[in-house]
């Protein structure tokens, strides 16, 4: 009864997200270009560097996986916003006034704000085969990479929603998320081999969720080395876990 | 009979210091449309926001239909509507599709969804641009449409907190014409706070005053009304002078606290006494006395007047009507509330 409850509560929410994408789909198209930018300018540009070690993948290949996931989380790492202003109006209020459990709302927005991802992602994936980006033609491959971006989509969504349960207002929330963002993405495998960074952000990237996120999409994607992909999906599962517990738990504080 | 609502001694003390609520005790009646004034920060917000489970008083109890909704909360949200203060549909989807996603939120039926759906959106009169985006809607609109979205789920209590907050008086009418037709079909109760004095007179049965975290005042408009003993009765005389008799014996009835004459112009100001059942008896003296009446008027006071008096600031019954000159307006402040003129 209680979990038909919750997944009701999330496919609920799941539908509200992609209704909500249908009415405005703008801001898919507009938020698309920035990483149709990196491929096609600093993918391009860096490509002629040659410095990168890449296992002798094409810089653009090689970068493409890190650049759709971060089109992605992103997205989700400002999720938050959207509750911090279902918090000013009276949305969430009357959210957790439903008979409907507070970690399902929860859990349903992060799942929704994954969803999202992945329309974004699929929007990015064809511009970047125009682009040249060999995809291994392997749709099994691919469907398990769009799962991981997937995962990790509604993994940062959740830890977006877990801060802005501290920080309750835009401004305190954009500030703390602009500050996340950089390390996020620069302390990963997204551009560049963790083994050319200094010690200090190899330990950055090794518990940075992305930096598995990313492995995991190259193998599947790109470079076929498949190897380290059951690792890859645990660590991003704890990481899902974890950060669901925590957000689940601190989501009460937000109305308060 | 079970109460629909039922607070015993509920106290909230925000951040160990902001004392929010202090020792609200109150009881509403099933199917009353029950109201809850009180000035801004008096605690009304934060006692609907227990009442609808969003968090936990610090000590006290409240039952909704005999549920304790402190230990058996997700029971007591199965059974309840609210409307915040503040807008709580989405914007950037249609009002149809608002109400689709609450009424999958409360797991209505999917086979029965639809019925209920266009049943909400006609009651609230808004087929016509239910598959409008909800931010084209005008203000009374977006309320209807909230309000739709809380009775959809026929709920047996509908919180509604300022329902009309900044509506236009046409719209405030709908939303309470709409209300209250819904109300005679499902006998829901209804507890809401409000700023509008006329609202709860019309549409309220009982009237709760809170102020500064505690129920100062409760009962029906009339009964708060008659409450302030403040009722006059003005009689507009042929003569400029009045006869010591007459007004001493006008003095001299038992319910008549004041008595004040100028220019014409007699105002008696009754206690313990409605002014209706006051008036044959003043006459009768008048009358006694040979004195020509031209015009009556009565003054009651309005809920304007009980608020100000157990909600306002500092209101005295100043003793001096005397100084006061003139007309009805002034009849009701001399019952209390002009220190200030003294």
């Amino acid at each position: 009864m209680t979990l038909n409850n919750s997944l009701r509560e999330m496919s609920a929410m799941i539908e509200l997200e992609t209704r909500r994408l249908r009415h405005d789909r703008t801001e898919i198209y507009t938020r698309a270009v920035q990483p149709v930018m990196w491929l096609a300018v600093y993918g391009t540009v860096m490509s002629h560097v040659r410095d990168i070690p890449t296992n002798g993948i094409p810089y653009i290949d090689y970068i493409t996986p890190g650049v759709l996931l971060q089109s992605t989380i992103f997205v989700s790492v400002f999720y938050g916003l959207t509750i911090v202003w279902e918090r000013d109006t009276g949305i969430l209020k009357r959210l957790l006034v439903a008979p409907a459990s507070r970690y399902a709302t929860l859990i349903g927005r992060a799942v929704a704000s994954g969803v999202r991802g992945v329309v974004q992602a699929l929007i990015i994936f064809p511009v970047a085969i125009l682009l040249g980006v060999k995809f291994i033609p392997n749709p099994l491959y691919t469907i398990a990479a769009f799962l991981m971006l997937f995962m990790v989509a509604g993994g940062f969504a959740a830890l977006s929603m877990f801060v802005a349960s501290f920080m309750k207002t835009r401004e305190r929330f954009m500030g703390i998320v602009q500050a996340m963002i950089m390390p996020l993405f620069f302390a990963s495998n997204a551009l560049y081999p963790i083994n050319i960074m200094p010690p200090f952000l190899q330990s950055i990237a090794f518990i940075n969720p992305l930096t598995y996120a990313v492995d995991a999409m190259r193998s599947l994607m790109i470079s076929g080395n498949v190897a380290s992909i059951p690792a890859d999906f645990v660590a991003i599962f704890i990481f899902d876990i974890l950060i669901f517990t925590l957000a689940s738990i601190s989501f009460r504080k937000i109305i308060e | 009979m079970v109460l629909a609502i039922d607070i015993k001694q509920i106290t909230k003390i925000f951040d160990n210091k902001v004392k929010a609520l202090d020792g609200v005790e109150l009881e509403v009646n099933a199917a009353d449309v029950f109201a809850l004034l009180g000035p801004n920060g008096s605690g009304k917000t934060t006692l609907m926001r227990i009442l609808t489970t969003q968090f936990r008083p610090t000590s006290g109890n409240a039952y909704n239909f005999g549920i304790d909704l402190i230990r058996n909360d997700a029971e007591v949200r199965k059974m309840i509507g609210y409307v915040p203060q503040e807008t709580s549909v989405w914007a950037d989807i249609t009002g149809f599709e608002n109400l689709l996603i609450y009424s999958k939120i409360y797991g209505v039926p999917s086979g029965s969804r639809k019925k209920i759906i266009s049943d909400a959106l006609q009651s609230m009169g808004l087929e016509e641009p239910a598959n409008d985006l909800v931010r084209k809607y005008s203000g009374g609109m977006v309320r209807r449409l909230e309000i739709a979205c809380a009775l959809m789920v026929k709920p047996k209590i509908l919180f509604l907190d300022e329902p009309t907050l900044g509506l236009d008086p046409s719209a405030r009418k709908a939303v309470w014409e709409n209300l209250t037709i819904f109300k005679k079909e499902y006998g829901t109760t209804i507890f809401f706070n409000t700023h509008y004095m006329d609202e709860a007179d019309h549409y309220s049965d009982k009237i709760a005053i809170i102020m500064k975290g505690k129920i100062v005042k409760c009962g029906t408009a009339n009964d708060l009304k008659q409450s302030l003993r403040s009722e006059a009765l003005q009689f507009g005389l042929n003569c400029n002078a009045l006869d010591k008799t007459a007004l001493t014996k006008i003095r001299a009835l038992d319910f008549v606290r004041d008595v004040l004459f100028h220019d014409s112009e007699l105002m008696v100001v009754i206690e313990n006494e409605r002014a209706d059942t006051a008036l044959p008896k003043v006459m009768e003296v008048l009358m006694m006395r040979g004195i020509q009446i031209e015009r009556i008027a009565m003054a009651r006071p309005t809920l304007d007047d009980v608020f100000l008096k157990y909600a306002g600031p500092i209101t005295k019954i100043p003793e001096c009507c005397h100084q006061i000159r003139g007309c009805g307006r002034q009849i009701r402040m001399c019952g209390h509330n002009d220190v200030k003129k003294n």
